[in-house]
């Protein structure tokens, strides 16, 4: 008889690629019920698998691709594939998300979740069709370029029904912030998983699968369906992204003016409307897509003419994409944002990671600090677009100047002595904006488990919940004021709970944990989706449970980083947004204030029931969430 | 009565109004005739062409339908009401003979219970027209596709501003 009623595979394959072997391991009740899926299962495996000071890119890492117990279900948007490994960005914990239909396909082959360790001697792809798993030689794809490999793939198959999860050359070639791609589309981008899985030799997991994911009662969750849809009507913030997808973003950091334009050192871009999610969606957006059951639809799919007679198609742009390729080098030129976007993509690497790399050397050009002979005769001045497409090529080919480039900003930073130049935190860049004129996103990016993260919480509660909310859940009507510190520790805290239910669960954050009042997050993300576990599943789970097992993964990440030597000196925004004023815009002469930043993270510290001097989970904290860790 | 069928509509001037590769259709589908998270048992299916080109197929519900006359126990029967062949499990024995001869492909067979499997129009209401997101599905008949064509024909002809998005999916 089945473990589970509904949602769970019930299984979870350990791959070992020095010997070859595949095992199929029943998941267990207690474990689900933990864990519950998505980042859940892969802290614990990591935790678990792993030794401290294990070399990320050695046989040695585990790298999980965790889909949750709603994935494959027919609830809207349950899209979302966890990729998590020991980073080798920031030596802690790692994980990269990516939409599209991999994590569906992976339970309808009949798994929750795959574990690979270990080196293969020559280069494979795992092949998972219909609960059977095997490694297939991969030398003759190697090389190749995500389209390729995906061509390549489904003509070797016989099939184009297939789902792929593979790196390019980018991760071959051990670039540090290489990334993953599923169905040349959808980018699990952060904290270089692609090296990973490229120091494995393992070019691709493929996935097809024809098995049911049961639904423990179809009554029930067909009616936290329409409850949902039900939801999405007049919902404004969907409707923007449908309509110009994330890019809708460009306006808001501009009238903020919060963004991280040549390196940090610019927070408003005069010419913005260029690059808008508008001047998008006028030349080059084909239409709007949608991940697997979604009704948001969020993704673009655009074509920029490439020569007279050819078109260059692509998934994208997304808002990171602009902010990347755009705002930090200063490049204000959509047409080479695609460009540059349709190459990192093609070359598995992330955008962040090629353009902080790149934006921090020109910024060190700019200043003197590096000279033509270091960047192999380039001009490497912000705006220089021809420079950053060819040296995005020598990153992935790890050519010349590229091959410290690959090596991202951190290591840049100490190898250059120019650290206070390298915009990161705990050796991931800082993405989505500046946060210098608002400190409760600071404090966000500055403790997320994986590194600076603006998705690990939700900071922008603050600027809409309702003072008599902020009473009623974190104790101080404060919280509903950006500029107070008071009650933002414990609002980022709970916010990072909340939100890591979405990557237990398999649901997509924009559709399902993002909203401008904070009694339809409630509902949406509490309130529906512990009703959707329960008509999956069957089994039962009360909304401060979820919160229970959101707290429980992030803490067993924290301990993760902790057992690496990772302390509250980790925890911390980058130099210049405490010593450096935003020189421009609304929040000119903004910057963080270090004796104000210490009472927050005391605060989120607190909040959390960890020690306040280390950060560490107290026993007490531990024996709560029942986390035994020895 | 003219004959039913699930049809696609697409306007190409707006990004909104294309098949969006959500497979909403397909996850709604195999829900409501079998109670569980499958595409595959699906009677509808996005076939992905590449280059912003998705297009949803099912049954055409075909006058002379090639299915029906080539089955050889008779599973495949059509309906009164709206005229759809409708599958008797019971006396199908999963040959596929009927996939193979289906113009659109719109055939299978389901891989859980080995039968043949096709739109039946829901019994009336058709379940991926009411969940697809972009409303690019419709309960149709070809009189109204030819008529639709037609109409973006005959504009093509007359040298006027362009037509709104969305008109010809009214």
């Amino acid at each position: 008889m089945a473990m589970f009623q509904g949602g769970y595979a019930g299984r979870f394959l350990y791959v070992d690629l020095t010997n070859g072997s595949l095992q199929v391991k029943p998941l267990e009740r207690d474990f689900a019920l933990k864990y519950v899926g998505g980042r859940g299962f892969s802290a614990r495996i990591l935790y678990d698998g792993l030794r401290p000071g294990a070399d990320p890119l050695s046989p040695e890492n585990l790298i999980v691709f965790a889909a949750g117990p709603l994935s494959g279900t027919p609830l809207p948007s349950a899209s979302r594939l966890v990729v998590a490994a020991k980073s080798p960005m920031t030596g802690g914990i790692g994980d990269a998300s990516s939409g599209g239909y991999f994590a569906p396909e992976m339970k309808y082959a009949g798994f929750d979740a795959i574990s690979v360790t270990g080196r293969s001697p020559k280069p494979v792809y795992l092949w998972i069709d219909d609960g059977k798993a095997q490694l297939r030689p991969a030398a003759h794809l190697w090389g190749k370029r995500i389209h390729a490999t995906s061509v390549a793939l489904k003509a070797e198959i016989g099939d184009e029904d297939i789902h792929i999860c593979a790196i390019g050359p980018g991760g071959e070639n051990l670039v540090r912030y290489a990334c993953i791609v599923t169905d040349e589309e959808g980018v699990g981008a952060r904290t270089g998983m692609g090296a990973v899985m490229g120091s494995k030799n393992l070019k691709a997991v493929v996935v097809r699968g024809s098995q049911d994911v049961r639904i423990a009662d179809p009554d029930r969750f067909q009616e936290v369906i329409d409850a949902y849809r039900k939801t999405l009507e007049g919902e404004a913030w969907t409707e923007t992204l449908r309509r110009l997808g994330t890019p809708n973003l460009v306006a808001h950091r501009q009238k903020l003016g919060i963004w991280g334009a040549r390196n940090f050192q610019q927070a408003t871009i005069a010419e913005w409307e260029r690059i808008s999610g508008e001047a998008f969606r006028e030349s080059y957006l084909v239409k709007a897509m949608g991940c697997m059951g979604c009704m948001v639809r969020c993704r673009r799919y655009s074509a920029l003419p490439d020569g007279p007679a050819e078109t260059l198609y692509m998934k994208g742009p997304e808002y990171e994409t602009i902010n990347a390729l755009g705002a930090k080098p200063y490049i204000i030129d959509p047409a080479f944002i695609l460009q540059a976007h349709y190459l990192c993509d093609e070359y598995g690497i992330d955008e962040h990671g090629a353009a902080s790399a790149i934006s921090m050397a020109m910024e060190l050009y700019e200043r003197g600090i590096l000279k033509k002979g270091d960047t192999d005769g380039e001009e490497l001045v912000f705006g220089n677009g021809e420079a950053f497409l060819r040296l995005i090529d020598k990153i992935v080919y790890r050519k010349g100047f590229g091959d410290l480039l690959a090596e991202g900003t951190r290591v840049m930073g100490r190898r250059l002595h120019a650290e206070p130049y390298a915009i990161h935190i705990k050796g991931q860049e800082v993405d989505a904006s500046d946060p210098r004129s608002l400190v409760t996103r600071a404090l966000t990016f500055g403790v997320a488990t994986r590194g600076s993260c603006h998705l690990r919480g939700f900071p922008y509660i603050d600027e809409f919940i309702k003072p008599e909310e902020g009473l009623k859940y974190f104790g101080t009507a404060a919280v509903s004021d950006t500029k107070a510190l008071e009650g933002k520790g414990k609002l980022v805290a709970w916010s990072e709970d909340w939100i890591t239910i979405a990557n237990l669960m398999g649901l997509c954050i924009f559709a399902w944990y993002r909203s401008r009042t904070f009694s339809m997050l409630i509902h949406r993300g509490l309130d529906l989706v512990r009703e959707a576990y329960t008509a999956a599943t069957g089994l039962s789970m009360t909304g401060e449970n979820l919160l229970r097992c959101g707290e429980r993964a992030y803490n067993l990440e924290k301990l993760f980083n902790l057992r690496e030597g990772m302390g509250r000196e980790s925890d911390y925004p980058p130099a210049r947004f405490f010593d450096e004023p935003m020189p421009d815009g609304p929040g000119k002469g903004a910057h963080l204030d270090r004796a104000d930043y210490e009472v927050l993270l005391n605060d989120y510290y607190r909040a959390r029931g960890w020690d306040p001097a280390t950060g560490r989970p107290t026993p007490e904290k531990l024996k709560e969430l029942e986390l035994a860790t020895s | 009565m003219a004959k039913q069928r699930v049809g696609y509509f697409e306007d190409r001037q707006d990004p909104e109004a294309q098949c969006s590769r959500c497979r909403m259709c397909e996850l709604i589908c195999a829900f409501y005739h079998h109670r569980v998270g499958n595409p595959r048992r699906a009677r509808i299916r996005v076939v992905a062409l590449g280059k912003g080109a998705d297009i949803p197929v099912s049954c055409l519900n075909c006058e002379d339908a090639p299915c029906m006359t080539v089955c050889p126990t008779g599973a495949l029967q059509r309906k009164e009401a709206d005229g759809m062949v409708l599958v008797n499990e019971d006396v199908c024995i999963g040959c596929s003979m009927c996939v193979s001869v289906c113009p659109a492909g719109a055939v299978t067979l389901d891989p859980v219970d080995g039968t043949a499997s096709k739109c039946d129009l829901c019994g009336g209401e058709p379940r991926c027209v009411a969940y697809c997101p972009a409303k690019v599905l419709r309960l149709t008949d070809a009189d109204l596709i030819s008529r639709k064509r037609m109409r973006t024909y005959a504009r093509s002809l007359v040298h006027t501003e362009e037509g709104k998005p969305g008109e010809d999916r009214k």
